[in-house]
């Protein structure tokens, strides 16, 4: 049968010379595609064959690092009568030789970690003590090393999650990586593990700080225990990253950071008419009544996003001196949203002046701008 | 020996508590979600159960509700042990009548007094 095969394949390939040539082009194509297919379908295969194996592995192994694990940390009969680095790890079992398998320590790490997001106190010290005895921290700095940066996430992770403080020289060229995955995760681990100086990467921050990394950032900033925080007006003032700055400027509202005014207050310069927005709601926010003054004056010659924050602002600082302004801008403004932030900044002054001014108002305004300052009293819409 | 039910759908965490548990003399019965734990509720009495909050079928503020709606079951002290830290779902759990709260990361020693201090309560509750 094979010869008879061979023969046939012998005799088309001599005939394969006095084929037309775009019969010749067709078989080529077919040919390759045919091959392709194969490859594709070998390769599936292959990877599918790898993860079954792996996951049989890790159905194998798991049961017994958790026990290892429940036996070393959670059932130690050290654990609350010696300080957490003082207690000895039984060798025994830390000593078999599965444990120096790559695929197994890295099991281990994995459930580590597992573990060490639902325990903290002693138990979750001690797990970090044994994430160190057995040499783990060793792993996770080798994928650092690699070329693939998922691998430089996941070590980056890891060494987050245990607490294992990573030199500046490795960590801070990741912080501005052009992998945006692999900048948010470097930056997030140098916040989490930097003591003293844990928004340094700043400085020379030139990649951007996405939309949703600054979310992210944010919250790891305000959960974080014992961070100490900067003042931000150094990188309102000197960096030139947009990005930095505008984050700065929330930060710099959410701490209440008033000796930071004059700094935002140089943004209102600024070109870029959202960088001044920012700065702006940032002054707003910190109840700059030094910044009011200048605010007011900038007013008619911003683009409408300024004018609005500007109405905003004055309406948080409330100082009072600007209710005329404010009643002008309800007044005679044509646009909807001037009057409407105007109406609620007069509102948000909730003094004896805003309420004659408000009074007044409903009393000689025309319908639609009633309606306007009837919903912005209404104290259930925010 | 007091009977604690742990309702956890995240299995490390399931068997890490039962060992704490067992470690301290409690006889601990696992169930992996809400629908689980209905289930034991319904085939044996507890003294105290320990659930998670976010978990498939059922979730914790149904088991919570489901023990207090039931007169028979009624004495049985909840302790909530999850990662959400929303006061308003806090506050939701506390309404339905959870006794505590524990916020994951937990500390152990914190969980075995918390839960040896509700059994203490419910012993002089019934002794009165």
């Amino acid at each position: 049968m094979w010869k008879d095969l061979s023969d046939l394949l012998w005799q088309a390939y001599e005939q394969f010379g006095f084929l037309p040539l775009f019969i010749q082009i067709a078989l080529i194509f077919i040919g390759l595609a045919i091959l392709a297919t194969l490859v594709a379908y070998g390769s599936i295969l292959f990877r599918r064959w790898q993860g079954y194996v792996y996951e049989k592995r890790v159905n194998f192994i798991t049961p017994k690092i958790e026990d290892m694990i429940t036996e070393q940390v959670l059932l130690n009969e050290q654990l609350g009568s010696v300080p957490v680095d003082d207690i000895e790890f039984d060798p025994v079992p830390l000593s078999d030789k599965i444990y120096k398998k790559p695929w197994v320590r890295q099991i281990v790490i994995d459930v580590l970690i597992q573990y060490r997001k639902n325990f903290r106190g002693e138990v979750g010290d001690l797990l970090r003590k044994l994430y160190i005895d057995m040499g783990l921290p060793k792993d996770s700095f080798d994928k650092m090393k690699t070329l693939k940066w998922e691998r430089k996430i996941k070590a980056v992770m890891e060494l987050t999650q245990m607490d294992i403080p990573i030199s500046d020289v490795t960590i801070l060229p990741l912080t501005n990586s052009q992998n945006p995955s692999l900048r948010a995760a470097a930056r997030n681990a140098y916040i989490q593990l930097s003591k003293n100086d844990p928004f340094k990467f700043f400085d020379i921050a030139t990649e951007p700080l996405l939309p949703w990394d600054q979310l992210d950032m944010f919250r790891i900033i305000t959960t974080t225990k014992d961070i100490q925080i900067p003042n931000f007006s150094r990188w309102v003032s000197y960096s030139t990253n947009k990005s930095v700055v505008s984050f700065c400027l929330k930060l710099i509202a959410h701490y209440d950071q008033k000796s930071a005014i004059p700094a935002v207050m140089d943004l209102l310069n600024n070109k870029d008419h959202y960088f001044r927005a920012d700065a702006i709601t940032c002054l707003g926010k910190l109840s700059a009544e030094m910044a009011e003054v200048r605010l007011v004056k900038i007013y008619d010659h911003q683009p409408l996003i300024c004018q609005i924050e500007i109405l905003r602002a004055v309406g948080q600082i409330a100082s009072g001196k600007y209710l005329e302004f404010l009643k002008h801008e309800f007044s005679y403004s044509s646009n909807f949203d001037i009057r409407m932030n105007a109406a609620r900044a007069i509102i948000n002054h909730d003094s004896d002046e805003s309420r004659v001014i408000v009074n007044e108002l409903m009393n000689t305004t025309y319908e639609e701008n009633r309606i306007i300052i009837k919903h912005c009293l209404n104290p259930l819409i925010k | 020996m007091a009977n604690i039910l742990v309702v956890e759908d995240d299995e490390i965490m399931l068997k890490a508590i039962k060992n704490i548990l067992s470690k301290d003399g409690y006889n601990v019965i696992l169930a992996k979600n809400g629908k689980e734990a209905f289930d034991k509720l319904e085939h044996a009495d507890y003294d105290l159960v320990l659930s998670d909050l976010m978990m498939p079928y059922a979730n914790g503020l149904e088991v919570i509700s489901r023990l207090r709606n039931d007169p028979a079951k009624k004495h049985v002290s909840i302790i909530i042990v999850s990662s959400v830290g929303n006061e308003e779902t806090i506050t939701e759990a506390f309404r339905l009548g959870a006794d505590d709260y524990l916020k994951k990361p937990i500390m152990a020693g914190e969980l075995l007094i918390r839960i040896r201090k509700l059994l203490a309560n419910r012993t002089v509750r019934h002794s009165l």
